[in-house]
């Protein structure tokens, strides 16, 4: 037993001394988390959307200009109001606004008679989320306009008489003053999930510490090719405590080295893991998950070389179909739960239902999940590793 | 050229033949294909999750509008954390509530907030949009209801009824949407090449760790010793990371298409782009195998360059959120360029001849990097 | 105090590879103090040997004994009486020599105070007490070399076994690290020696095991052995003249047990050179014009021919 933890604090050692170790398991997560941030633009984690627009006012009516003045009171657009639909058309299409809002001529006249009446949206390709905006101002614009003209007719339905002008406007007005009865909100506090900086910090995190566990079996590589391996096998040892101390080694790397992102993203980046003691569980089960994968992933390798890279592939692999650079959904078909099949998947679940505000027990499928991957797929390793150092 | 070619071979025959990097050789094209599919196949036809719990018969109303809206497949949730849960796992695009006490809100004459609950990072809202359209629609009749009763018509009730039977007598007002340059490409196509094109660089970068494997065999230094120039050895080196590169990204391209009918545009176009992003991978990849020393740091910090220019390139992120700075340190990056070319291309809108300046710096990109591991190798193969 | 039976008994130690048989049935006894080879060309078996004697390799059949205890790859007990020091370079190169020695230290058991008196012991032993705190990487190969037998000694063992030590080493070093098994000689350690270098089992070994092909072909003593293939010297004169009547004339010789005509001369294998060289030299002068006369005792370079029919060095 104490053998073990001999070899443990000697690989520790070589690890500590190697500083690709340090920026591997620390400095790249916590790098690429920073430039997402800087990506995403501003520290609270909230995406601030900005966008470009171009306006071309046909009709120059009342109406016409109620639309332009709601855009140009919108805080996070800048508008170019241009003169003709084709220099419209093109700003978008070269990517120099976002979309362009059209209006075309007599359009006020019809809106203001009842008449309905069409406007136009060209949207640039490239900017989605803009061009969705966009069509969204749009869209209640026109059904404010709706809203107006159903509300006057219904009040005028009832009177069942001609249409008097003073009325009408009267109503138009009453009817214009009346608030909305309801207005989506997916900005506010409590409709947002975990800010997106949370979720690329822990995407990071839960994506290299796979990185940073996978030298346990390289390491017993290298020693099997530096013949440091046989000098181990013929002191009076059991070779399960060089197999134990390794894997001990890759534990405590793991442990520290996540737990130093969690709380290094915290502090500099301001993401948002959630209850601590859910995290930590989290942490625990999920270095042990990702110890159990690139273990036996490795011992398919005959060098260390190509253990390594094997474990690259596993790690990429398993952190693009677990979600960790893109959300992946879950869901009735196969399909949408493919991920699952890899314990990256299941702790991106678990992190993202604790930075959501879940509680001990939404973490604990997760934890457990993460429990099995390392038992099964370290007792498989454990199983072949016998075979490696005992000839 | 032809003994470029056989070191090309002889590189690809021992990828080949060594079974389980094939296999990972595969894998790996393959897992990105599920992804993309993963991500933007469930959702052609976005689902949204509702929880109307207690809300009132105007919520049930709004309800039935929800499920009746062209666009979204509604499911119904029984709170609000089940919700939650499920967007949180991309069981559903979005959610929303409609809180209890609707109803008496809006009859109290008040403006009900909807939170509606989308994931961050999140791909596709085209949920919003149709939510937004359903709401406005039965607010149309609402703001009738709350106006005929202050103006002395009826109540609420009867003034609803009567919005209700003349809305589809009123003319509205449509809005009509185009795309610039006649794309007919959903807006999930683009997340499709962000992830594409950050995989075609990913795998190129880590694949530089079997060079630097050949160069410790001597193998590389064996070759030059027989009458070969370095030149050489290096054309054919980039040759069997070229061609590993272009096949994976045409796997992608093609499996998609068929599979989940991403539209990538103009097969010229896009081969084009691709072909040059491969060339681009495959001279980042031989300059970072000509400076490193070690397999190992090359597995590493492959990942890490490849994910760092994916992210600053705009593969995660998508350009249009980045603030104006970032932007223009974006267009550093060959990614930001080959999305840019992408962005025109897809849904058919543009042909090669339009993506010429963005297929222009793609080029000096991979000349510029080729070029350089090209003097680099030679600098240390005859050290 | 000598205690009693051999440090290391082994009978009958088998091992195939697949198709290939390595070892088959080798057997040999090491007494206390001893120091015994094992001679063999490259292939013999001796690394396949050594490896099942450590407890490094599964043994198809046989068994070993090491002061009295089994060996074997699932047993402890027995190996902290065995010193090892492999052919290649065990040691760790992003630690320092010191750290070498305290880890594998650690393994064997010495405890805290005892461990750190006998880590400096070692290293003075070895000559590395000046660099002893410098990363191994940076070492010289002799330097590599020494420390790879330091960490063999560590534990004081019974049994020091030492594959091929010298292979590839300059001769400066080469020397030192012969020199220094004859110190462990002096000092009553009992010592496994594989070489396929004569000169080093000749000047080292009490008794020696000859092996080819996974067979220990004979064994003892070099006297014991030599006189296997009889106290026979070699002769080679080179001559010019009528070589073929000068082979019959002194082959007719009783102490002449063969003569044969070379390219430039004659190969004689004669009984008792010194005794009988004027005799020779009398009766081929008569035939042939002799300009250089050889003389070379039979070594185990000879024995091993003799046995098999070829060189160590094939």
């Amino acid at each position: 037993m104490r053998a073990a933890l001999t070899i443990a604090a000697k690989d520790l050692r070589q690890r500590v001394r190697d500083r690709s170790a340090f920026v591997v398991a620390f400095l790249l997560p916590l790098g690429l988390a920073g430039i997402f941030s800087l990506t995403l633009a501003n520290v609270s984690g909230e995406s601030k959307f900005t966008a470009t627009y171009a306006v071309v006012d046909l009709d120059h009516g009342q109406v016409a200009q109620a639309f332009t003045d709601i855009l140009s009171k919108l805080d996070f657009a800048k508008l170019k109001h241009v003169s003709t639909t084709a220099q419209a058309s093109d700003l978008a299409k070269d990517g120099k606004v976002d979309a362009a809002f059209v209006i075309p001529a007599g359009f006020s006249a019809t809106a203001a008679a009842g008449q309905g009446g069409e406007l136009q949206v060209i949207t640039n390709p490239n900017s989605a989320i803009g061009g969705l905006v966009a069509r969204s101002i749009e869209q209640s614009f026109a059904s404010d306009i709706d809203a107006i003209q159903v509300s006057v007719a219904t009040v005028l339905g009832e009177h069942g008489s001609p249409p008097d002008p003073a009325l009408t406007s009267q109503l138009v007005m009453r009817a214009r003053e009346t608030p909305p009865s309801a207005v989506l909100n997916p900005n506010n506090a409590e409709s947002r999930l975990f800010s997106s900086t949370t979720f690329y910090a822990v995407g990071m995190a839960v994506f290299f510490v796979f990185f940073t566990v996978e030298f346990g079996v390289r390491s017993l590589l290298i020693e099997r090719e530096s013949a440091t391996l046989a000098r181990l096998l013929v002191a009076p040892i059991r070779p399960a405590w060089i197999i134990g101390g390794k894997s001990l080694a890759s534990l405590v790397v793991g442990l520290v080295s996540m737990t130093a992102l969690v709380l290094a993203s915290t502090w500099l980046l301001g993401a948002e893991w959630g209850n601590p003691l859910g995290v930590g569980l989290l942490v625990a089960a999920g270095v042990l998950a990702a110890m159990g994968l690139t273990a036996l992933v490795s011992s398919v390798a005959k060098t260390p070389a190509q253990a390594g890279s094997y474990a690259s592939v596993a790690a990429v692999v398993g952190g693009l179909l677990g979600g960790t650079f893109f959300p992946v959904s879950q869901g009735p078909s196969l399909l949408a739960n493919l991920s699952l099949v890899t314990p990256q998947a299941w702790m991106m679940r678990g992190f993202q239902g604790l930075a959501g505000g879940g509680d001990l027990g939404q973490v604990l499928p997760s934890v457990a999940a993460c429990l099995v991957f390392a038992i099964v797929l370290g007792g498989i390793t454990v199983a072949r590793a016998d075979r490696l150092v005992a000839r | 050229m032809r003994k470029a070619l056989s070191i090309a071979a002889v590189n690809l025959r021992r990828v080949l033949r060594d079974r389980i990097s094939l296999f990972f050789m595969v894998v790996f094209p393959f897992a990105i294909i599920l992804t993309i599919g993963a991500v933007f196949g469930a959702s052609f036809t976005p689902v949204v999750g509702v929880v109307s719990e207690g809300s009132g018969p105007l919520g049930a109303d709004l309800l039935s509008r929800l499920g009746h809206a062209d666009g979204i497949r509604v499911r119904t949730f029984d709170d609000r954390d089940g919700l939650t849960t499920a967007v949180e796992r991309g069981q559903v695009e979005a959610g929303l509530v409609i809180p209890p006490g609707y109803d008496r809100q809006i009859r109290a004459g008040d403006t009900v907030q909807l939170p509606y609950i989308q994931r961050p990072a999140g791909a596709g809202q085209g949920g919003q949009l149709v939510v937004t359209a359903v709401v406005d629609r039965q607010a149309i009749v609402l703001r009738a209801a709350r106006v005929a009763p202050s103006e002395g018509v009826g109540t609420f009730d009867q003034a609803l009824a009567q919005a209700e039977a003349i809305a589809p007598l009123v003319p509205k007002v449509t809005v009509r949407t185009s795309i610039a340059g006649g794309s007919t490409a959903s807006q999930f196509d683009y997340g499709a090449a962000q992830e594409l094109l950050l995989f075609v660089f990913l795998t190129s970068l880590t694949a530089s760790s079997m060079l630097i494997e050949s160069r410790r065999i001597g193998v590389s230094r064996r070759m030059l010793a027989s009458p070969t120039s370095a030149r050489t050895v290096i054309v054919g080196e980039a040759l069997g990371r070229f061609g590993i590169a272009l096949f994976q990204g045409f796997l992608i391209l093609v499996v998609t298409l068929a599979l989940f009918r991403v539209d990538w545009g103009d097969p010229a176009a896009a081969g084009a782009i691709i072909v040059l992003f491969a060339l681009v991978g495959t001279g980042a990849a031989m300059l970072m195998g000509s400076v490193l020393e070690n397999a190992q740091q090359a597995g590493s910090l492959g990942v890490f360059v490849g994910l760092v220019f994916a992210a600053l390139g705009g593969c995660m992120v998508p350009l249009e959120v980045f603030p104006p700075v970032m932007v223009k340190v974006a267009h550093l990056t060959p990614q930001a360029w080959g999305l840019d070319a992408f962005g025109k291309v897809l849904g058919k809108a543009a042909g090669v001849g339009q993506i010429l300046p963005e297929l222009g710096v793609l080029t000096l990109y991979a000349a510029v990097l080729l070029g350089l591991a090209t003097i680099l190798f030679r600098r240390k193969l005859t050290a | 105090m000598r205690g009693d039976g051999p440090v290391l008994e082994c009978r009958g130690l088998c091992k195939a590879f697949g198709e290939r048989v390595a070892v088959d049935g080798v057997g040999f006894t090491i007494a206390e103090g001893e120091t015994y080879g094992l001679l063999g060309p490259n292939g013999a078996g001796k690394t396949t040997t050594i490896s099942m004697v450590c407890g490094l390799l599964k043994r198809d059949a046989g068994e070993v004994l090491v002061a009295g205890r089994p060996v074997d790859t699932g047993t402890v007990d027995a190996r902290s009486a065995i010193g090892y020091v492999p052919q290649e370079i065990a040691i760790y190169p992003d630690l320092t020599a010191r750290e070498n020695a305290l880890f594998f230290g650690r393994l064997y058991g010495l405890a805290a105070k005892d461990l750190e008196a006998r880590v400096d012991e070692i290293l003075g032993i070895v000559d590395l007490g000046d660099r002893a705190d410098e990363k191994t990487d940076r070492y010289s190969g002799g330097m590599k070399r020494r420390l790879n037998i330091g960490l063999g000694l560590l534990n004081r063992p019974k049994l020091l076994v030492l594959d091929e030590p010298t292979v590839g080493v300059d001769p400066q070093s080469r020397n030192a690290i012969l020199e220094s098994v004859e110190g462990f000689r002096r000092q009553g350690m009992a010592v496994l020696y594989t070489t396929h270098y004569m000169e080093e089992a000749e000047r080292l070994c009490d008794r020696v095991g000859i092996l080819d092909e996974g067979k220990v072909l004979a064994e003892g003593t070099r006297r014991e052995l030599v006189s296997m293939v009889g106290e026979r010297d070699r002769v080679h004169l080179a001559a010019t003249g009528d070589l073929e009547s000068a082979a019959r004339v002194v082959g007719t010789l009783d102490a002449v047990e063969q003569a044969t005509r070379s390219q430039d001369g004659l190969d004689l294998v004669v009984g008792d050179a010194r005794k009988h060289l004027p005799a020779i030299l009398t009766y081929v002068g008569e035939h042939t014009h002799v300009t250089t006369v050889e003389v070379t005792e039979p070594n185990l370079e000879a024995v091993f021919l003799h046995l098999t029919g070829k060189t160590l060095r094939d």
